[in-house]
């Protein structure tokens, strides 16, 4: 192990000059402090601090929260229980029964999808795995409750609570898997890409 | 004239057999050359051409499943044109494959998949739509058919014309627009109808009673035999350990038995593994009412019982499904120890015990018939007749009847039938990993054994050959014995006994 050595101050140094630069330093900080402070008091400065939870305090549409599924044009999850975020999943939260859909069309669906929440480490695997952008993880930070039963989120409670207001319908085509891998977009996908983006 | 030959294969000397084609050499030589159409237990089609070799001397690349090996023949798989053919094959299989992985159960064990990883070309250069063809076609009550999907290998076309000899599939229309498929309306109804779901490359054809349960990169598996019938089938059991759940059970290459196949009537013989079918845990009618208790005392009941009853009392009442290991340890404590000369075989009353389908099912359905012949001849001293002698246990009057019960299900609906003419005598106790026994009224006392994919041992099967159960999962309850272990228990808790009362 390498071992740096520090030169110690000299013992017959003036300790009052040695601490004066600390001095002016704390003195100068202490300043901005108190000016801001009375300046915030006597109204003259907009304040930052909200006063969470009376005040609402949100986060930006890219923060890892609450997960939520996105839906079809028709209204049910875009989700085809393809369990790749499941297994994507290092906590291993996820737990998806899938089965099969009265439409040919969707053909796969999730009959359960359940997040354990206590379990989850917010890490955005599952959001980065979903390969039909069905589920994704919201602003909403604030996980709070009481009842056990109500720390397993259900497909009903991720598709459909009150915070996503109806909702949340996906950007990207429904069909997509009709179109060929690696190709290069078409004009009107890359509107629809430069569109695409959270809630 | 030699009957080998020696070709070079990838600077490497291969020897084999004459007539093989380099496919076949290449497999045994371990070179992988992407394929689809070639089947080892199928006729050579040609048709993908996506084996594509390079052969020193040849105008262009060759097939590997259609070229016969040659004496002093040049084949490389890894040069620049082969590659490039792989890319361009690839390109081609998928350019009306709807890549709807997502949703595909083949996804994880799928050959487009694998081989695009491997040998793709990565970027399409198709712009045009892809044709659109019907989806989620029902085929037959075990068979989905997804015609988009399909390569058109025509793998299963050829199962059915050479395996099975149904020839109900043929290959409709032409160009972008062929597609797989049956006769008019007919569906496909024989008892093989799973093993077009192994022999396709893709997910074209899927098993409705696997469909969408699992993804299968969750699945492990475990080599062991089936015990649907006396024929001892090489499978391999998918399970999950994680949640003790079986899944499904496919064929494993076995070229003395079963070959590649194996039949659907077998692939159900895991539904009873499953926990919600299993005894959990040791039972007793204690007073008349039953109750949950731990295995060393059921066991010791049983000791004390045939302790009191003496051994001439007591009658052993043994089905053909477990394995020779079992029976060895089973008769060794019964027979050799405790001195009981009562044994009697447990089987259906009426079985077509000789017939067979010409493929690999036999009406013999239990898969240790010989194993137990065997251990019952050595028992007995002379040669057992093969016939349910559960009425001449019966009529002999035994006080302590133990019963190792038949545990697949399907094969043995008569079980319950059968157990209500033990009623009446004063000890029963059943081995079995059946709920369902628990359901019979007059039995004593219920221990749980251990299905057939989570011990280790063999069967013999109807021509005496030794059949391995070579893996076993743990089991899906955790106080499941194995009939070894529970003699063991048995045996141990008797010197326990003894030492405390000598004491």
């Amino acid at each position: 192990m390498a071992i740096i050595r520090v030169p110690r101050p000299p013992r017959d140094a003036n300790v009052f000059a040695a601490a004066w630069g600390y001095l002016v330093t704390i003195c100068s900080g202490l300043k901005l402090t108190l000016t801001i402070f009375f300046r915030q008091l006597l109204k003259l400065e907009k304040t930052e601090t909200v006063e969470w939870p009376e005040q609402p305090a949100t986060y930006g549409e890219r923060f890892k929260g609450k997960h939520f599924l996105t839906l079809r044009d028709d209204g049910q999850v875009r989700c085809t229980a393809c369990f790749l975020c499941a297994t994507a999943c290092p906590a291993q939260c996820i737990h998806i029964e899938a089965g099969q859909h009265p439409s040919n069309e969707i053909e796969k669906f999730p009959v359960r999808f359940e997040i354990d929440i206590l379990r989850c480490v917010f890490c955005g695997y599952c959001e980065e795995a979903c390969p039909v952008d069905a589920i994704r993880l919201g602003p909403e930070y604030a996980i709070v409750d009481t009842s056990e039963k109500k720390w397993v989120y259900t497909k009903d409670y991720l598709a459909d609570r009150p915070a996503l207001q109806g909702g949340i319908h996906s950007i990207k085509p429904e069909n997509e898997k009709h179109t060929s891998i690696g190709h290069e977009p078409t004009a009107k996908e890359r509107k629809s890409q430069a569109h695409h983006g959270h809630v | 004239m030699a009957d080998t030959v020696t070709f070079t294969l990838n600077d490497k000397n291969v020897t084999v057999p004459k007539g093989w084609t380099v496919m076949q050499a290449a497999k045994q030589a371990q070179v992988d050359i992407p394929h689809f159409c070639w089947h080892p237990g199928l006729s050579v089609a040609g048709v993908c051409r996506f084996c594509m070799v390079h052969v020193q001397g040849a105008r262009k690349l060759e097939i590997a499943c259609n070229l016969q090996a040659t004496e002093g023949m040049i084949v490389r798989t890894d040069t620049p044109e082969v590659k490039e053919a792989h890319k361009w094959g690839l390109e081609f299989h998928l350019i009306n494959h709807p890549l709807d992985c997502p949703v595909c159960d083949q996804a994880g064990e799928c050959g487009l998949q694998d081989f695009y990883m491997q040998v793709g070309k990565y970027k399409s250069q198709m712009t045009r739509p892809k044709v659109l063809k019907p989806k989620a076609v029902d085929l037959g009550p075990r068979l989905i058919l997804d015609t988009e999907r399909c390569i058109l290998c025509s793998r299963c076309v050829r199962f059915e014309e050479e395996v099975t000899k149904t020839g109900a599939l043929g290959i409709f229309d032409r160009g972008d627009r062929a597609i797989i498929g049956t006769y008019g309306e007919e569906k496909i109804e024989h008892n093989y109808q799973e093993n077009l779901v192994d022999v396709c490359p893709v997910g074209a054809f899927t098993s409705k009673k696997f469909r969408f349960k699992q993804r299968v990169w969750f699945l492990q598996e475990k080599s062991s035999i089936c015990p649907g019938c006396s024929t001892g089938c090489k499978i391999k059991v998918h399970a999950r350990t994680d949640r003790r759940t079986y899944y499904r059970v496919k064929p494993e290459i076995d070229e003395t038995v079963n070959g590649f196949w194996m039949c659907d009537k077998g692939r159900d013989t895991i539904a009873h593994l499953n926990r919600e079918h299993r005894l959990p845990q040791s039972q007793m009618r204690i007073d008349g009412k039953k109750q949950t208790v731990p295995t060393a005392q059921a066991l010791e009941s049983l000791r004390r019982a045939i302790e009191t009853a003496g051994a001439e009392e007591t009658a052993l009442l043994v089905s053909a499904h477990y394995t020779v290991e079992e029976y060895e340890a089973f008769f060794h404590y019964f027979c050799d120890q405790l001195g009981v000369t009562k044994v009697y075989q447990w089987r259906a009353e009426t079985e077509d015990r000789d017939s067979f389908d010409g493929i690999l099912l036999r009406g013999d359905e239990n898969p240790n018939t010989a194993g137990l012949r065997a251990a019952m001849r050595r028992v007995k001293g002379r040669t057992v007749p093969i016939k349910n002698e559960i009425a001449t246990c019966v009529s002999k009057k035994p006080k302590v009847v133990v019963a190792l019960c038949p545990e697949v299900p399907f094969t043995s609906p008569w079980f319950q039938e059968d157990l209500k003419q033990l009623a009446g005598i004063s000890h029963v106790s059943l081995w079995t990993c059946r709920y369902e026994a628990t359901e019979v009224a007059g039995i004593t006392s219920w221990i749980p054994m251990k299905g057939f994919a989570e011990k280790t041992g063999h069967f013999l099967n109807y021509e005496g050959a030794k059949r391995e159960l070579q893996e076993a999962f743990p089991s899906a309850t955790a106080e499941a014995l194995s009939v070894v272990e529970a003699v063991q228990q048995m045996a141990a808790i008797a010197t326990i006994t003894t030492e405390t009362a000598t004491l």
